[in-house]
């Protein structure tokens, strides 16, 4: 199994496979693995310190304050790494500037919840006197929250700490709920709420080896499947051992996996991994694409992720089939660009057998957001095919290059294929060209706003096109192409081990990897099969080190003299 | 530039909106000949721009060579001048000044001087068919142009463009007023340039018009669903032809017409013999709609929807224009006292394709 495990190629020039090795590949692949193969050993992951995401913290606000408390929530943006932002959590930090804004929102949301308009029912008690402290009414409040935001119990010192701030405050502001504010925002800012540290312990099945806690592989979960913090049933099972035990990871893992909260879990993970963090600053030239408006850019995201969600948790439909379906939902500002009708809110829509448009590749989303403000771009939505959907990575071009030759207007090459082939003509250019022009011509008879063309410039559009060996023409047959390449969901599950585990895999997970893509095949590539074998994986819950005690100096100290004494 | 501002800029000088219009259509006729049938045989479109048409020269040197009309606040400084010394009641004075608008009458005779457009140009359509003293030769040198609104708004500055208080908020409260989504739907078209036999219907649409990036502008494409509830007294269906990709309609005998200001239901005019006069594109439709507008009708809309206070802006005497209108009057003459009792007049009009949803149609193709 290791050695059919091929890693996304880092350089263009090894990336155009041979479609013949590549399905004979996928054929001793499937046929070495079966169902009953158990999972390879492997070291796991690293435990990791994460920053929580904007969402994250909204929606975790959300569950334990309900939907009537305003959430105006915006975190600076992280790098992407590897294709994901959630790879880039665990090196993000926070400045003081941005913590600032957190108190801002930590405040208003204190203020909400303990307002008239919310106490009497998201604080579980009556004080003796509102004009003062509570010490029994502060306790179970703050016990209860922390509990919540934290993602563990708190301990007693702790819930005392917060308590007596809460009393504190209340007899100098002469008021219970006031007191209660003040600790409730401080809890809200905390460290403990705003990084999800991951702590680890001795795995007793394996001796030897670690793994994480109880609240750390809850957390890991929630933020994997819901994109929160643990619910209050996900920590109880923690608390009690029962998430540990005998049947309780999968017990754990079906309820969250039957949960409606899936979907916005999921929603995130594709939000991601479609990089759709850029459609924020996407912009077109409104006098070239008068009809594409900030609410066409909004709505192309959204048709893309609820295409997605529907077609791959509601329908349970084959990830690959993402690529060719035809079915999805349209809003009135989409469909001026798809040239349909479309009645106000979202509608479900389906493209006729004679559409241009089947699969994700077709939908405005991708589309607009792999051109420039004014025109297609078949390189950007080359390059966007392979890195999105195949991990693959297509190298940034060398300096110096002259763009002229492709941007420079002439009337001698009235289309793109013309003014591209100037790529192929140029070594230094051919090289990565030759992996991302041929998809990208494929969809030229779509517009840099999406919208379908049959000409350009007055010239007919010829969208022949080929991905690693296969040929073809137009749109339709590159998502049936792309639906083919091996590489498609071995690209999905790198990426969702990847978002489950807070970074890219390293070396040493492959053979993991290579388990998670034949369960995944052997499972008709059902998303929420390949959530469920990844979330009871041991190479999930399995990891290399503590950094609660990579963070202890006594431990600093022992491995500054172990790398000075093995020097 | 957006599509209003385009045509403000085009209604300073009478040249450009039809010299701009002209090659717009010769360039547009390319695309129509490309265009053949629109999908069913059916395309749809939504108006999203209208106003009077008036032919406007530089400084109104050619149709008001007397000067502007005056308006509510000058009458009311002449009628009552404030170093009269004279003790005046606020019913004697302001009052009546309001009744009149509300009890037009021709009674007596306008106080003031009122100025009617001069000149032989006008826009329009022939409406009555004939040739006499009073139509108007139009810019393009069609003869017969039945266009008497133009001689009793066009020296109102109200009504002019780009800058008359009307011209600019009659638009504006057009398209975010859904009561006025007035739509046309082309129906058994083998040929959007030319076909001799079409069934055109109007109706009213239920939803907002879509505006392009810079949210002044429109774009085709947008869906409408039609108005079956409220808006039945808007549809009708007539008979036309596309020559050239011109699209003419058969006159009605009496059409509805939306045209209302906010939070003011049931603004419309009643038009007679109402014929359109539109180029077609598969994304726009433009011209001129063209009839007799009912002149009672027209005074109760203006009064009920523009207050004496707005009417101010722009030297609108509801009152004289009244008198005007009734002096004007060209056709459907009262059967019993041969009075006239509407108007011809014409509206520069822009539509973009839309797609008609019918109650119980499915949206999706």
């Amino acid at each position: 199994m290791r050695l059919m495990y091929k890693r996304a190629a880092p350089h263009g020039s090894s990336k155009v496979f041979c479609a013949g090795v590549l399905g004979f590949v996928a054929l001793v692949m499937l046929a070495g693995c079966s169902e009953s193969d158990p999972e390879p050993e492997t070291p796991g992951t690293r435990a990791l310190v994460s920053l929580v995401t904007a969402e994250q913290y909204r929606n975790s606000l959300s569950y334990i304050f309900g939907p009537g408390v305003d959430l105006q929530v915006e975190f600076a943006p992280v790098a992407r790494t590897e294709g994901l932002l959630a790879n880039s959590a665990a090196i993000a930090g926070i400045g003081s500037s941005q913590l600032q804004g957190i108190q801002g929102v930590a405040a208003s949301v204190a203020s909400q919840v303990l307002d008239t308009k919310h106490r009497n029912y998201l604080v579980p008690c009556r004080p003796e006197s509102i004009d003062g402290p509570d010490e029994a009414c502060a306790t179970r409040f703050l016990s209860r929250v922390g509990r919540l935001l934290f993602r563990r119990a708190l301990t007693d010192d702790e819930v005392a700490m917060h308590v007596k701030q809460a009393g504190s405050a209340a007899e100098q502001l002469e008021s219970f709920y006031a007191g209660l504010e003040i600790a409730l925002e401080g809890m809200l800012i905390s460290p403990e709420g705003l990084f999800v540290v991951e702590r680890a312990e001795p795995d007793p099945e394996n001796p030897g080896q670690l793994r994480l806690d109880a609240y750390s592989l809850a957390s890991r979960l929630s933020y994997f499947l819901w994109n929160s913090a643990p619910d209050d049933e996900l920590l109880a099972a923690a608390e009690s051992g029962e998430l540990q035990a005998s049947g309780g990871l999968e017990r754990a893992v079906d309820r969250m996996l039957a949960s409606p909260r899936l979907a916005e879990g999921m929603r995130a993970f594709l939000d991601d991994m479609f990089a759709f963090d850029e459609v924020k600053t996407l912009t077109k030239d409104s006098t070239i694409y008068p009809e594409f408006t900030r609410v066409t850019a909004e709505d192309a995201r959204e048709q893309t992720l609820r295409t997605s969600i529907e077609h791959l948790l509601a329908n349970d439909g084959d990830y690959r089939d993402l690529f060719t379906t035809r079915s999805t939902v349209m809003s009135p500002a989409l469909a001026i660009i798809y040239g349909v009708p479309a009645e106000p809110g979202w509608t479900p829509h389906t493209f006729p057998d004679d559409s241009p448009r089947s699969g994700l590749l077709t939908q405005v989303s991708f589309l607009s957001l792999h051109a420039h403000p004014g025109r297609s771009s078949v390189t950007l939505r080359g390059q966007a095919l392979r890195e999105r959907f195949l991990c693959q990575t297509v190298p940034e071009p060398p300096p110096g290059i002259d763009f002229s030759v492709v941007s420079n207007p002439d009337a001698n090459y009235p289309t793109q294929r013309q003014r591209v082939r100037a790529h192929l003509e140029t070594p230094s250019c051919a090289g990565c060209h030759r992996i991302t022009d041929p998809i990208g011509l494929s969809l030229e008879r779509f517009d840099g706003a999406g919208g379908f063309r049959l000409t350009e410039n007055g010239a007919v559009i010829d969208a022949s096109g080929g991905l690693d060996g296969f040929e073809f023409e137009g749109a339709v047959g590159l998502g049936k192409a792309l639906r083919e390449n091996p590489e498609l969901p071995r690209c999905l599950v790198q990426r969702v081990y990847s978002y489950g585990t807070g970074a890219p895999p390293a070396m040493e997970a492959r053979p993991a990897l290579d388990y998670f893509n034949a369960e995944f095949a052997a499972r008709g590539y059902r998303l929420r099969e390949l959530l469920r074998t990844i979330a009871l994986s041991k190479a999930f819950s399995r990891v290399q080190n503590d950094p609660g005690e990579e963070s202890n100096p006594e431990y600093q100290e022992e491995s500054r003299i172990s790398v000075a004494s093995s020097r | 530039m957006s599509q209003f501002e385009a045509a403000n800029t085009l209604h300073n000088c009478p040249l450009s909106l039809r010299t701009i219009s002209a090659a717009a259509l010769l360039m547009s006729l390319g695309s129509v000949a490309m265009a053949g049938a629109p999908d069913g045989g059916r395309i749809g479109y939504v108006l999203t721009e209208r106003h009077w048409a008036l032919y406007q020269t530089e400084g109104a040197r050619e149709e008001c060579p007397q000067g502007f009309n005056i308006g509510p606040r000058e009458q009311y400084d002449e009628l009552f001048p404030e170093d009269s010394g004279v003790e005046r009641t606020e019913v004697d004075t302001r009052l009546m000044r309001e009744g009149r608008r509300f009890h037009r009458t021709t009674a007596d005779e306008d106080p003031f001087p009122f100025h009617d457009a001069q000149g032989t140009t006008a826009y329009g359509l022939n409406l009555d068919g004939k040739v006499s003293d009073e139509d108007f030769l139009s810019p393009e040198g069609e003869d017969g142009i039945d266009n008497q609104l133009h001689r009793a708004i066009g020296c109102i500055s109200i009504y002019r463009g780009p800058d008359g208080t009307f011209y600019h908020f009659s638009n504006l409260f057009m398209y975010g007023n859904a009561y006025n989504r007035w739509m046309i739907e082309l129906s058994g078209v083998d040929d959007l340039a030319n076909d001799n036999e079409v069934t055109v219907t109007f109706y009213r649409g239920l939803d907002d018009l879509v505006t392009d990036a810079s949210g002044k502008g429109f774009v085709a494409g947008g869906t409408q669903r039609v108005d079956m509830r409220w808006g039945q007294s808007f549809i009708q269906e007539v008979q036309g032809s596309i020559v050239d990709g011109v699209l003419t309609t058969q006159p009605t005998d009496r059409t509805k017409f939306p045209w209302s200001f906010p939070g003011i239901g049931g603004g419309f005019h009643l038009f007679r013999d109402f014929q359109l006069k539109l180029t077609l594109t598969p994304k726009t439709a433009e011209g001129i709609l063209a009839g007799y507008v009912d002149v009672e009708q027209y005074n109760h809309r203006l009064n009920r929807n523009w207050t004496t206070h707005h009417q101010s802006y722009g030297q609108l005497s509801a009152a004289s224009l009244y008198r005007a209108m009734k002096r004007l009057a060209d056709g459907h003459p009262d059967p019993d006292t041969g009075a006239n009792t509407a108007i011809s007049a014409a509206v520069d009009v822009i539509m973009h394709q839309v797609h008609i949803v019918h109650p119980g149609q499915q949206s999706a193709d």
